[in-house]
């Protein structure tokens, strides 16, 4: 008897109703009595929120004018974030200098956006100097002592732009003390060990307000008579090692999800500690971490609003500021916080966005 | 160099891995049990046994990926103590597959076999791409250089797993149950790469269930059971004329099938 041919099935196309918009409202609205009478619930809440809401956000709305007087319609007054503008941004930074303000965020999207584009073997060379040097240039610019420019006080410096900046800076620098602090906290060495629990769960076991408080009241008391160190600097070195501990709780757990046979591998070829560490588990640490790395960030750079406690102005302060303002005493407080929160809620939204984007770069697809 | 390498391969009565009395234990659990063992240049041993029996664990003290209490290694005349110069001295003799291939996800097929040239032999970036590739066809996938692990399949992982030690140029290679987490029809690429290496007079001990390889290839079968050797013999009387009752019993469970 002839062997038989195998012939394979060609694929056929899924049935039309798992597919499609009508599948979709059945399965995700529809699919069971408590979801309808949820959703239409859902539905009628928004149908009686929404109109009213709208009207107040756009159609009343105050949009044009420059003092308070402008804003008589019953809708949000939007004036007073536009007169507002500058100094919610930067802060008390001179109107001549804020290029230098500019630059930074310039760079430091330039930066970001770099390690992006840049081929996989100049990645590493270029873009992690790229962001270690950053802070630094910055730094020189905003001064601008050393350049020859204007020098402008840290105490100008503030707005919105201080908050992007300054928690850019903070993460920038944290990430090598959190890798070390990690490593520390695995190392078999007893003294690397303890120095690092102890960092770590002393930052993570302490408020971050306090922590603040400490910086800008205690720390000045044990400087030798004399010697001041910037307030800002103070709260950057503060962040930096708050964020430290976490960023270390982070990569513990990265470190904690890379199979040992990597280390074994690694090993038996003869690799080093250092080039095992940095070769092979940092690569794949950085990618496991990479969710929790950003949602470290996205909180401390909701965090740099505790600022104000301190009386550092960062974008919430100058709202405070401007509600007190004499001229401005018509009860702004719901356009002011609302546009706080909106800015926020952008810009961390958008790094979610970023972090999704990223995983699904890193992502060279061997799960097992 | 060049000249001494290639003499030593000759000389088959050169005891390359000298293993005496040796115990080890995991907490209170006594898992090899005075082990001797003595391996001659160009020799190739098959280990098997049943699982638990210690055969991984054996292989895994030769490059100190286990470490031992009691007794004695020696591999090319390196005692294996608690330094790391000796350490590195005999990782660079002693090339290792793994089960699950081990190889690092994040980076090309190519840059996993370069990176030990590269950063432990100090190799110049072009030589180590050269020995790669060399290597790479021996194992019959150099079209696949530029791929990353996950996009290769479970034998041809394996066979760069393979290429990846071989691109060290070790003395001796281990092998870890190096096919049993490959799907049937993969086997037979991997073991006739290592049926290849070990025509070349390849020194290797491989811990595997391949009994056909065994019989082919092995000079010496050797049989563990709770941490001990029971037997060891070659492959025509290991097979044909077992000595314990308990080879003899773990033959017929997995010669039946």
């Amino acid at each position: 008897m002839p062997i038989k041919e195998f012939k394979p099935l060609p694929a056929q196309p899924a049935p039309v109703s798992t597919t499609g918009p009508i599948a979709w409202l059945k399965n995700n609205l529809f699919s069971s009595p408590f979801n309808i009478v949820a959703t239409l619930l859902i539905l009628s809440g928004l149908f009686l929120i929404l109109p009213g809401l709208i009207d107040w956000l756009f159609i009343s709305a105050n949009w044009t004018g420059t003092t308070q007087d402008a804003c008589v319609d019953d809708g949000a007054c939007w004036v007073f974030i536009r007169a507002w503008s500058q100094q919610i941004f930067y802060g008390s930074y001179p109107s001549g200098e804020l290029w230098r303000v500019n630059l930074c965020l310039f760079l430091l999207a330039v930066v970001i956006y770099l390690s992006f584009i840049l081929p996989i073997n100049l990645r590493n060379k270029v873009a992690i100097p790229a962001f270690l040097a950053l802070p630094f240039v910055c730094l020189l610019f905003l001064d601008g002592r050393y350049l020859g420019l204007e020098y402008v006080n840290t105490d100008y410096w503030g707005g919105f732009s201080l908050n992007i900046l300054l928690a850019a800076a903070s993460i920038i620098i944290a990430f090598p003390f959190g890798f070390l602090w990690a490593l520390g906290r695995r190392s078999n060495l007893p003294f690397a060990q303890s120095v690092s629990v102890i960092c770590i769960e002393f930052f993570r076991g302490t408020p971050v307000l306090a922590l603040f408080f400490m910086g800008s009241v205690m720390l000045p008391l044990f400087f030798p008579e004399g010697v001041t160190v910037d307030k800002l600097l103070r709260v950057w070195i503060i962040l930096i090692l708050f964020m430290s501990a976490y960023m270390a709780e982070v990569f513990r757990s990265g470190f904690q999800a890379i199979p040992n046979g990597q280390y074994e591998a690694a090993d038996s070829i003869g690799l080093g500690y250092w080039q095992k560490t940095f070769f092979i588990i940092f690569p794949q640490v950085i990618k496991v971490s990479m969710p929790n790395i950003l949602a470290t960030f996205i909180m401390v750079f909701k965090n740099t609003v505790f600022l104000l406690v301190i009386a550092v102005p960062e974008i919430l302060q100058v709202i405070l500021g401007a509600l007190t303002n004499s001229k401005w005493l018509g009860g702004h407080a719901t356009e002011g916080f609302l546009f706080v929160a909106l800015v926020f809620w952008a810009c961390c939204y958008s790094m979610s966005m970023l972090s999704t984007s990223i995983e699904k770069k890193l992502d060279t697809s061997h799960k097992h | 160099m060049n000249t001494d390498h290639q003499a030593s391969i000759h000389n088959m009565n050169e005891d390359i891995i000298v293993i005496k009395n040796l115990n080890k234990w995991y907490g209170n659990f006594h898992v090899l049990r005075d082990i001797n063992l003595t391996v001659k240049k160009g020799e190739r041993i098959v280990i098997c046994g049943p699982s638990g029996s210690g055969k991984s664990t054996t292989i895994r003290c030769i490059n100190r990926l286990e470490e031992f209490q009691r007794g004695s290694l020696t591999v090319n005349g390196v005692e294996m103590i608690d330094d790391v110069k000796n350490i590195e001295a005999i990782r660079k003799e002693v090339g290792m597959v793994f089960q699950h291939f081990n190889l690092f996800p994040h980076l090309t097929i190519l840059e996993n076999l370069t990176l030990g040239p590269i950063w432990v032999q100090k190799k110049p970036k072009e030589e180590a791409k050269a020995i790669a590739m060399k290597y790479l066809e021996r194992v019959k996938i150099p079209d696949q250089a530029n791929k990353f692990p996950g996009q290769l399949s479970g034998g041809q992982q394996q066979r760069v797993a393979i290429a990846r030690s071989l691109c060290m140029s070790p003395e001796i290679m281990l092998f870890d149950e190096p096919t049993s987490a490959l799907d049937p029809e993969m086997i037979k690429e991997v073991l006739d790469v290592m049926v290849e290496l070990a025509d070349e007079g390849m020194t290797m001990l491989c811990v595997t269930h391949e009994m056909g390889f065994a019989k082919t290839v092995a000079d010496r079968v050797i049989f563990m059971d709770g941490g001990e050797i029971v037997e060891q013999n070659t492959p025509d009387t290991f097979f044909d004329h077992p000595e314990t009752d308990r080879l003899q019993l773990f033959l017929s469970q997995i010669l039946q099938h």
